[in-house]
C-alpha cells in the first residue's frame, strides 16, 4: 500500500547556532531533541524511535557520540534506533519504514555538532580522506568542484549561474533572524569578488560550518491530528543511491540520483512539478542546487542561468528555494535544514520569511525537498503538503 | 627534508598497482572473462562477477575528465603547492584515476586535454602517477 499521506512531521527543535563555543555535540543533540518533543506537544516516553544523522569522529575533548548516548541522556528506551556512518541519506525513509512496519509510533530524528568550535571535522578530514589525500584531494568541496567543473565543460554552467543561488538564498536568510548570515546581504559583485577557494568554487558556494543542532519528529497522520501543530504531511518519497565515488562517476553532471528519486516521489504523490509551490533543496554547494533542480525537471542542462535569472528563487520569486537561507546561509544540519524549514513553512510558522502573501509568493500547499549525501552518491527526494 | 604529504595505503588489493608505479608501469586489472579493465582494484569484476584477472600495463595516456584547482591547503604538506591541480584522468584503457596535473599553468588546463603519465618518486618506496599535458 502506498505511503502517500500516511506520515507527517509534527515537531521541530532548534538550538542556538553559529559560533557557539564551549558546547559539546551531545549538548546540541539533546537541546534540539528536547525542543522538538516539546514543540510537538509530546512527552519523552512517547518517543519510541531515534535516528541520528551521520556519525562524526569525536572531537578531542568529547567521547564517541552514538544514538545510545543521546537516548541515555534523554532518558528514553527506543524500540528503533539507527545512525548512518557514511552519509547515505536514508533517515526519512527509515523513519517512515519503522513507523509503517509498526515497530514504533513517534520517531525523533536528530543532528548535533560543534563543527565550528571543535576539531571534529579536522579529524574527519585527516583520518577519513583515504588515498585521495595522497594527491591533496580533501573533503567535499574538492569533490563537488570536480563535478561542477565537468558541468561547466559539458553545458557551460558556472559562477554566472551559481551567483543567483548564492544571492537568492542570502535574501531569504536576511528575512530569518536566526540565520547565521542574517543581516549580511550579498550582491552578485560581492560574490564574484571573492577569491577562488577550490576553483570553480568561491567561499560563498560552500555551505556554512557551524555549531548547533536540529531535530524533527515524524509520526502517523492519524496521531498527528491530535497534536498541537498543523502536520506537514509526507505526500511522496523516493531515493536513489548511485553510490559510485566521484573519482569513477560518469553521472556527476546528471542524471544524478535526483532523477529517479524524484520520479518515485512524484509518482507516489500523484503530482508533477507544476503543482510545486516552493523547494527546500539540499545545498551543500551551489552546484548541488543547480543539478538537483535540473534533474527534477525544472530546466534542461545549461538552461539553469536563464531559469534562475530575475529572482526566480528569491522572496517574491515564482519558485522560492531554500527559504531559511539553507545550508549556504542559514545553518548546516545536513538534511534537517531543508526538512525542518519545509515543515515550518507548511505549518505557517515562518514569520517574516513565511511563504504566501507575506513574501509575495505562492501559498505553500506543496513543497518539494531533497537530501543528498557524500559526493552526489545518495539522494532522497520527498514532498510535503498541507492537510 | 622528509616527505610530509600523506602516502597511499598499501593492501593486497592495490599492492600490484603500487609495485607497478615503482617500476614506472601503470597497471590495472583486466577481467579474463569479459575483458573489462577496472580501477579501483577488486577481487571481482563489477561487470561479470568473475574472479579471473590479469594485471595489464596501460599506455599512460588519457584525457582530463575533470579537475579542481586548490587555492586552499587542507593539509600542511600542500601549503607551498597552492594553487595546485587535482584531476580525474580518463585513461585510454577506460579507468578513471585521481591524480595531479603538473608541469602546466593551471589556467591552461581544460577538460578533454590530452595528458601523459609523469612519474614522481616521492619516497624510496612510493612513486606517484601524476600527469602532464602532451606536447
Amino acid at each position: 500500500m502506498s505511503l502517500k499521506d500516511k506520515y507527517a512531521i509534527v515537531g521541530i527543535g532548534y538550538t542556538p547556532q553559529g559560533k557557539v563555543p564551549a558546547r559539546t555535540s551531545l549538548s546540541f543533540h539533546l537541546e534540539a531533541c528536547v525542543n522538538a518533543i516539546a514543540d510537538a506537544g509530546l512527552k519523552k516516553n512517547d518517543i519510541d524511535g531515534l535516528i541520528c544523522y551521520r556519525h562524526f569522529p569525536a572531537s578531542s575533548d568529547e567521547n564517541d557520540l552514538t544514538p545510545f548516548v543521546v537516548a541515555e541522556h534523554l532518558g528514553i528506551e527506543p524500540k528503533y534506533i539507527y545512525q548512518d556512518a557514511n552519509c547515505s541519506r536514508s533517515h526519512l525513509q527509515n523513519a517512515v519504514s519503522a513507523l509503517d512496519s509498526g515497530f514504533c509510533n513517534y520517531v525523533l530524528i536528530s543532528f548535533g555538532h560543534n563543527a565550528r568550535s571543535s576539531d571534529s571535522l579536522l579529524t574527519m578530514l585527516n583520518e577519513f580522506t583515504g588515498d585521495d589525500a595522497v594527491f591533496g584531494h580533501f573533503g567535499a568541496t574538492g569533490g563537488y568542484a570536480l563535478a561542477a567543473q565537468r558541468a561547466m565543460y559539458e553545458y557551460h554552467t558556472g559562477p554566472e549561474t551559481w551567483k543567483h543561488i548564492v544571492v537568492g538564498q542570502r535574501k531569504w536568510a536576511c528575512l530569518n533572524p536566526d540565520a547565521i548570515m542574517h543581516g549580511k546581504p550579498l550582491t552578485f559583485e560581492d560574490y564574484l569578488n571573492y577569491k577562488w577557494f577550490v576553483e570553480p568554487f568561491r567561499l560563498p558556494d560552500n555551505c556554512l560550518l557551524n555549531d548547533g543542532g536540529r531535530a524533527v519528529i515524524v509520526t502517523s497522520l492519524e496521531r498527528a491530528r491530535d497534536l498541537r501543530n498543523p502536520p506537514a504531511v509526507i505526500m511522496g518519497i523516493g531515493a536513489h543511491n548511485l553510490s559510485t565515488d566521484i573519482k569513477y562517476s560518469t553521472s556527476m553532471t546528471g542524471p544524478t540520483g535526483a532523477k529517479k528519486a524524484s520520479e518515485d516521489a512524484f509518482k507516489m504523490a500523484g503530482i508533477t512539478i507544476k503543482d510545486v509551490d516552493a523547494c527546500e533543496i539540499y545545498d551543500c554547494f551551489t552546484y548541488t542546487v543547480e543539478i538537483t533542480l535540473q534533474d527534477y525537471g525544472f530546466f534542461g542542462p545549461g538552461e539553469g542561468e536563464d531559469w534562475f535569472k530575475g529572482g526566480t528563487i528569491e522572496p517574491g520569486g515564482r519558485m522560492p528555494v531554500n527559504t531559511s537561507g539553507g545550508l549556504l546561509s542559514e545553518a548546516y544540519y545536513m538534511g534537517l535544514t531543508p526538512l525542518s524549514e519545509a515543515a515550518m513553512q507548511i505549518m505557517g510558522r515562518c514569520e517574516q520569511r513565511q511563504l504566501g502573501p507575506q513574501t509575495n509568493t505562492k501559498n505553500p500547499e506543496i513543497i518539494l525537498c531533497s537530501d543528498n549525501g557524500a559526493i552526489l552518491q545518495s539522494h532522497l527526494c520527498y514532498i510535503l503538503r498541507r492537510l | 627534508m622528509s616527505y610530509n604529504k600523506p602516502l597511499p595505503k598499501i593492501n593486497s588489493d592495490v599492492k600490484p598497482f603500487w609495485d607497478g608505479c615503482k617500476n614506472r608501469e601503470l597497471k590495472f586489472q583486466k577481467c579474463q572473462a569479459c575483458g573489462h579493465v577496472r580501477w579501483p582494484a577488486s577481487i571481482i569484476c563489477p561487470k561479470c562477477y568473475k574472479k579471473e584477472t590479469e594485471w595489464v600495463i596501460a599506455g599512460g595516456h588519457g584525457t582530463i575528465y575533470t579537475y579542481a584547482v586548490y587555492h586552499t591547503a587542507y593539509h600542511a604538506g600542500f601549503a607551498n603547492e597552492i594553487p595546485y591541480v587535482v584531476a580525474i584522468v580518463e585513461l585510454d584503457e577506460g579507468p578513471h584515476l585521481l591524480t595531479n596535473i603538473i608541469d602546466c599553468n593551471h589556467q591552461e588546463i581544460k577538460c578533454g586535454m590530452d595528458v601523459t603519465v609523469a612519474w614522481d618518486d616521492v619516497t624510496p618506496e612510493i612513486t606517484l602517477p601524476k600527469f602532464k599535458p602532451c606536447r
